[in-house]
């Protein structure tokens, strides 16, 4: 048994576009991803969930796509940080990641940004402890981590004042 | 009209060049590399420390789907030479280790490649790899480089009669001598654990042989292309031009990715085997296999009344694991070498000894040994300290080489060229604010709290020139300017991922007074850049930019000589590039588009500047003047360029109850002189604290007691994350490298070696009350809290 | 990718899960643990029986507590207030979950404790919430008190061919809780975890009191804390209730991270830290 026998057809909407692809049902959805769809942004870093490096949105909710299986999300739709920027423009959280270099090698960006947005969208206003919390199910080993924390609180809303009245 | 001169880009946070690729996804790392049809490798590893390998059956593996081959050890060796030693222990006193890509006849650690499997598709190729019999014979396995020296032990390499990779002594043994008018000698022993560098992305490589053009192609995570293609070549018996390695974006380092590693030469091999596109990813686990640091290291240290260091005497024993063609005993060496420098120590004698175990090898591993001296020293300093009464602080001070007193030769024959160590201490212990942090630690000791501050001083001997090395401290670039005033830098030096390519073209730019966007550097293709030793201690900015300085000031003569013959002026006439233009510096309303310069050069040559060669490129070296490899009487000789260092703080405290540790904060006064770019010194540092950190407490490569390794994932091989680490508090200095274009010292070892040694400085202050000591690593909480029970807390 | 071949399927309901897992094969519910099991190459079942889309997924209050799918991810405790008010131990627990929130996406409260591990929060927390387990299987459902959930270490005392469907969990609103966890670092798994629930009556006597520990042995190990009953609680009863816990370990576990003997020095501490916290809860609950 070679070659094509034993595969199977998986859709997935891919960064906005609808996606087939006949995949190995051994897959991990980060497999698909990378190998047959062309989706390179999430990295393999250590295949245990322990990095965040393959970190993926599916159906809206962030996820480390080396603890799935492609034939399991088959219909999902995946984002992956290759369209966080919409029409090219970046959005305030890459910005913030280039401005204060809050990455060296950038094998972590994944899962670091889609953490940090995920935090910013839970939590506008997140402080240091909560921001750290949020990129701890990810490991950098490059910068420390400092620069990356500085990059997420800067583009945390002003904190909310009670309004008039109230 | 006037030109208004742009602030200069050197010295100034210029963010990224292409951080947009990178932010957006788009980076291409070796892995994701397309190459169609390409198949993959699966290795077949050892299950045992050491074992004899009997018989390989491929039978089963073979007849599995997918499978294209199976290369066992031997096979592999009749296709290729064994794999030149990057730093051969061999020519200096030392045992010469054949190493092979796959191992033949014998395993030496458990993990070690025995033979590879080709298949479709990755998992058909691990399929294979699990159904490839070995019959062993198992051998009686030493783990411990102390047992691995007495008589009798199980040798490694039978031929050699002994475990002993090398042995050497650096620095003059006297001190018996020196020690005579001691009023303390003080005897300890430290022992360092086994760690390794971790970086997020394994090894990785895409090996594409074309047997018609009889030419190899690379893909490679690897920090030294160049290097690597010669001694694939040699490997491969090919010439080296019919080798082209390509490195892409790297994912991150720290030493693991230098070549010579046996990783970079089975994926070639097989390519050329089975004449198709052949691709391997490292599993996590084989990442972890990469050792370093274990040491045990005597000491006895003599001192004055009032804390002055007299003499040092080091005897150090490294666990090197199974010998290995890469450079990693040499942090043995390097170690030695940076023992005691930075203090004004009239006597210091290291021995080394460096032993092979059956252990996956060193690799090389920032900060390549420096850690262990600074982890000596500093301990040292604190004993000292408290024997004599007088707070470490001070005894650092009184001990720090004087900042007149530069060149400065230390016992090893390495000559620091200058730094002002006392200021930095100061820096340090103001931004802590010190007394108010010793009250605090008054207050919580008085209620029974175990809250420690640790300090610890770090000098990081950078740019190395280690004779007989296949890596030197010089290095090459060419800057090339197009007819429309784009600028090319093509480098012999590479970025494990750090950014040195925009600090690189921070400085043409600022040459040729053209904006960063009109520049780009390009690294890491041998058939692109000059040759070049690529990207290995810390010295990409001082030879790759310093080169690309002197190559974009002969560029800029041009450029003058040009413009001032279409301004029709003398050519004394001074000449300012700035704003991507050329305006006589007497007369700023004289002045021309840059690209209109470089046009004419292209141009209108005849016209113009006959004397000048038409020609906007350069390709330069830069060799640090300060390297001295002609021995001195004593056999010293002067192998590093520059001299950063830093002074750190560290404040913790301990839970008596579980040992567990709280980092409060930790202050760090950097110097590495003149900055090129201060966000990425700043990113530098702070990366080599939490890594420093997280070997401090936690991560340690384990094993069982038959040498199985335990840490085979982020699970038990514990790096430090987010919530771990303090923020990470930065003051700096400035000393500028002297007698160097640039002024600019080493920054990728930093941050390192100074938390390791603060923050076990700090856990042994915070046990003080008890009487408890830790004098080996990692402080774990485990660990600690042995300490405690061990003086019946 | 998975080196093994297996088949996948995903039945739309427990009993055609049931149907299938009889055909041999291993459960699989948010996969964090089966799937870098199965990449390792350190189990090979033949079939998955994916759990996803059998609705197993509700998080409800009842009328004398919770009733908890095994398919309820670490985020839908956190996001619930069924769980805030009758589970408050299990939200805490939840929310020191590590490996982020692409983590508590994902992970199950079923899938942790049929992978019995004994570094493991779970476990020891549903025995000290006194959660009952509602197992399937082709003989038919029965119900699991959670402390005989454990047959040992990656073992749960379900048959290979049993699926665990969900848990009541009697209500605790009301009550006190504790929950604590030492660890070493933000990498580790937990080294030792305790497990509190305490109830103290109007006038503040104790009425109930649960202690459990996890990650020291085995199995979740409850500790007798009845001494405590129908007294105001003050420290140094908590301490003297405490003080011995290492005694009622059969057998300390070790692993890499930390020896038996550590985790046998620090089960009191732990356990202190956490019944303390309950009872300081419980005055605040009172009041
Ligand atoms: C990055 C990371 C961090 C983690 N952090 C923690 C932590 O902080 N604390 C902690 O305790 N654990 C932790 N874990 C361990 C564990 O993965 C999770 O606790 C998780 O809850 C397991 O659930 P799952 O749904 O993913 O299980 P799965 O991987 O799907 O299954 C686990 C096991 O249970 C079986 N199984 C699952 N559901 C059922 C069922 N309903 N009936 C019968 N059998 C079933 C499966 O066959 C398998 O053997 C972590 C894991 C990762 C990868
Ligand atoms: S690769 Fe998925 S978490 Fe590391
Ligand atoms: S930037 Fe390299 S791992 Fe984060």
């Amino acid at each position: 048994m070679t070659g094509e026998e034993g595969r199977v057809e998986l859709r997935l909407t891919v960064d906005g576009a609808e996606r087939t692809a006949s995949i190995d049902p051994r897959s991990l959805l980060l497999d698909a991803l990378r190998d047959e769809l062309g989706a390179i942004a999430p990295k393999a870093g250590c295949r245990t969930g322990d990095c965040g490096a393959c970190t993926v949105r599916v159906d809206g909710a962030i996820a480390k796509s080396c603890l799935r299986l492609a034939v399991a999300d088959d219909g999902c739709e995946v984002r992956t940080t290759a369209s966080m920027a919409v029409g090219g423009e970046l959005t305030p959280l890459q910005q913030a990641f280039w401005d204060t270099n809050a990455f060296q090698c950038g094998f972590c960006l994944s899962g670091m940004l889609f953490a940090a947005e995920d935090l910013l969208e839970r939590t506008p206003s997140p402080s240091e402890t909560e921001v750290r919390e949020a990129i701890s199910g990810n490991l950098c080993r490059c910068t420390g981590y400092d620069a990356i924390v500085a990059a997420v609180l800067s583009c945390a809303a002003p904190p909310v004042r009670s309004s008039r009245g109230a | 009209m006037t030109t208004a001169v742009p602030p200069r880009l050197t010295g100034s946070p210029v963010r990224r060049q292409d951080g947009d690729v990178f932010v957006t996804g788009r980076a291409v790392y070796t892995a994701d590399v397309r190459a169609d049809g390409a198949a993959h490798v699966a290795l077949v590893r050892s299950p045992h420390a050491h074992a004899r390998i009997v018989a390989i059956d491929a039978a089963a593996a073979r007849a599995l789907p997918g499978v294209l081959a199976v290369v066992t050890g031997d096979e592999a060796a009749e296709h290729c030479e064994e794999i030149p030693h990057g730093l051969d222990a061999g020519h200096l006193g030392g045992h010469h280790a054949v190493v092979r890509p796959l191992a033949v006849g014998t395993a030496l650690y458990a993990g070690e490649p025995v033979a590879a499997v080709v298949a479709t598709n990755a998992a058909d190729a691990a399929l294979a790899a699990a159904a490839v019999e070995v019959t062993w014979e198992r051998l009686p396995v030493v783990l411990d480089a102390e047992q691995a020296l007495l008589p009798g032990a199980p040798l490694l390499y039978p031929d050699w009669g002994d475990n002993l990779i090398i042995e050497r002594d650096v620095g003059p043994d006297d001190f018996t001598a020196a020690a005579a008018d001691a009023a303390h000698v003080l005897e300890g022993e430290l022992r360092t654990h086994r760690g390794t560098a971790a970086p997020m992305e394994t090894r990785s490589y895409l090996a594409d042989w074309d047997p018609a053009a009889g030419k190899m192609t690379v893909h490679a995570t690897t920090q030294n292309p160049h290097v690597l293609r010669t001694v694939l070549a040699a490997t491969l018996r090919l010439d080296e031009e019919a080798v082209h390695v390509i490195a892409p974006a790297l994912g991150g380092s720290f030493g693991l990715k230098m070549y010579g590693n046996r990783e970079d030469f089975i994926v070639p091999l097989l390519a050329r085997m089975l004449g198709r596109p052949v691709r391997w990813v490292e599993e996590r686990s084989a990442t972890l296999l990469a050792g370093t640091r274990e040491q045990v290291l005597r000491y006895r240290v003599a001192a004055a009344a009032d804390g002055r260091l007299l003499a040092l005497d080091v005897h150090a024993i490294a666990d090197h694991g199974a010998a290995a063609p890469t450079h990693g005993w040499g942090m043995a060496h390097v170690g030695a070498l940076a023992t005691g420098l930075g203090y004004a120590l009239p006597s210091c004698h290291v021995r080394y000894q460096v032993v092979a175990t059956n252990k996956a090898p060193w690799v090389g591993t920032k900060p390549f040994g420096k850690d262990g001296a600074t982890l000596l020293l500093e301990r040292v300093v604190d004993r000292v300290a408290q024997v004599v009464g007088v707070h470490p602080a001070e005894v650092r001070r009184r001990n720090f080489v004087p900042p007149d007193s530069f060149p400065w030769l230390h016992t090893s024959g390495l000559e620091l060229d200058s730094g002002d160590y006392a200021t930095a201490l100061d820096l340090t212990l103001k931004r802590l604010d010190h007394p108010a942090v010793l009250a605090e630690q008054r207050t919580a000791r008085a209620a029974g709290r175990l809250l420690g501050i640790g300090l610890a001083f770090e000098l990081m001997p950078e740019s190395a020139d280690i004779p007989g090395a296949l890596v030197s401290a010089f290095d090459t670039s060419t800057v090339r300017m197009s007819p429309t005033g784009r600028v090319t830098v093509l480098t012999g030096v590479t970025s494990p991922g750090t950014g040195n390519e925009t600090a690189i073209a921070q400085l043409v730019a600022d040459e040729l007074g053209v904006p960063m966007s009109s520049v780009q550097v390009v690294q890491g293709d041998t058939e692109r850049c000059p040759y070049g030793f690529g990207n290995i201690s810390s010295r990409s900015i001082i030879t790759g930019g310093n080169a690309a300085v002197l190559a974009a000031r002969d560029v800029a003569a041009t450029l003058r000589a040009t413009a001032r013959a279409m301004l029709q002026v003398e050519p004394t006439e001074e000449v300012v590039l700035a704003g991507n233009a050329a305006a006589l510096a007497a007369d700023p309303s004289r002045v021309l588009p840059l690209a209109v310069v470089a046009g004419a050069v292209h141009t209108l040559s005849y016209r113009l500047a006959l004397d000048v060669e038409p020609r906007l490129e350069s390709t330069r070296t830069y060799r640090p003047g300060n390297v001295r490899q002609v021995p001195d009487a004593l056999g010293r000789m002067q192998t590093y360029t520059t001299y950063p260092y830093a002074v750190h703080a560290s404040v913790l405290e301990v839970d008596p109850e579980t040992g567990s540790v709280t980092l409060l904060r930790h202050v760090v006064t950097h110097d590495c002189g003149t900055v090129v770019n201060p966000m990425f010194v700043d990113g530098q540092v702070t990366g080599g604290v939490a890594m420093g950190i997280g070997a401090a407490l936690g991560e340690e490569l384990v094993f069982d007691p038959d040498g199985v390794p335990l840490t085979t994932g982020f699970k038990t091989y514990l790096l430090p994350r987010a919530i771990d680490l303090p923020t990470v508090e930065l003051e700096h200095l400035c000393t500028p490298a002297p007698g160097t274009p640039l002024g600019a010292k080493g920054v990728g070892e930093s941050g390192f070696s100074g938390a390791l040694a603060a923050v076990v400085n700090a856990v042994n202050d915070a046990l003080a009350p008890h009487g408890a000591a830790l004098e080996s690593t990692p402080v774990s909480p485990p660990r600690i809290l042995a300490a405690l029970q061990a003086v019946g807390r | 990718m998975i080196p093994a071949r297996f088949r996948h399927v995903a039945p739309a309901d427990l009993g055609g899960c049931v149907a299938a897992l009889a055909e041999g094969g291993r459960v699989l519910a948010g996969g964090t643990w089966v799937l870098p099991e199965m990449s390792r190459g350190e189990s090979a079942p033949a079939q998955l029986v994916d759990l996803r889309r059998a609705g197993l997924a509700e998080l409800t209050a009842t009328a004398d507590g919770l009733q908890m799918g095994a398919m309820c991810t670490y985020a839908d405790l956190l996001g619930s207030g069924p769980v805030a008010e009758h589970a408050p131990l299990l939200r805490t627990m939840a929310g020191g979950i590590t490996g982020g929130w692409a983590l508590r996406n994902q992970a199950t409260v079923g899938g942790a404790a049929m992978a019995a591990r004994p570094q493991s929060d779970v476990p020891a927390a549903l025995v000290a919430c006194a959660a009952v387990a509602r197992v399937a299987g082709p003989r038919g459902a029965r119900d699991i008190p959670a402390a005989e959930l454990f047959a040992g270490a990656m073992r749960p005392s379900l048959a290979p061919d049993e699926v665990l469907a969900g848990f009541r969990v009697p209500s605790a609103a009301g009550a006190g809780s504790g929950y604590v966890k030492l660890k070493r670092g933000g990498s580790s798994w937990p080294i030792a975890t305790a497990a509190a629930v305490v109830r103290l009556d109007a006038v503040g006597l104790c009425t109930e009191a649960t202690l459990v520990l996890g990650g020291v042995a085995a199995v979740p190990v409850r500790i007798d804390v009845s001494a405590l009953l129908g007294r105001v609680v003050v420290d140094d009863d908590v301490r003297a209730v405490t003080a011995a816990v290492a005694d009622a370990l059969p057998e300390p576990w070790g692993d890499v991270l930390a020896p038996a003997s550590y985790r046998a020095a620090v089960a009191a501490p732990v356990a202190r830290r956490a019944l303390s916290a309950a009872v300081a809860d419980a005055e605040e609950e009172r009041a």
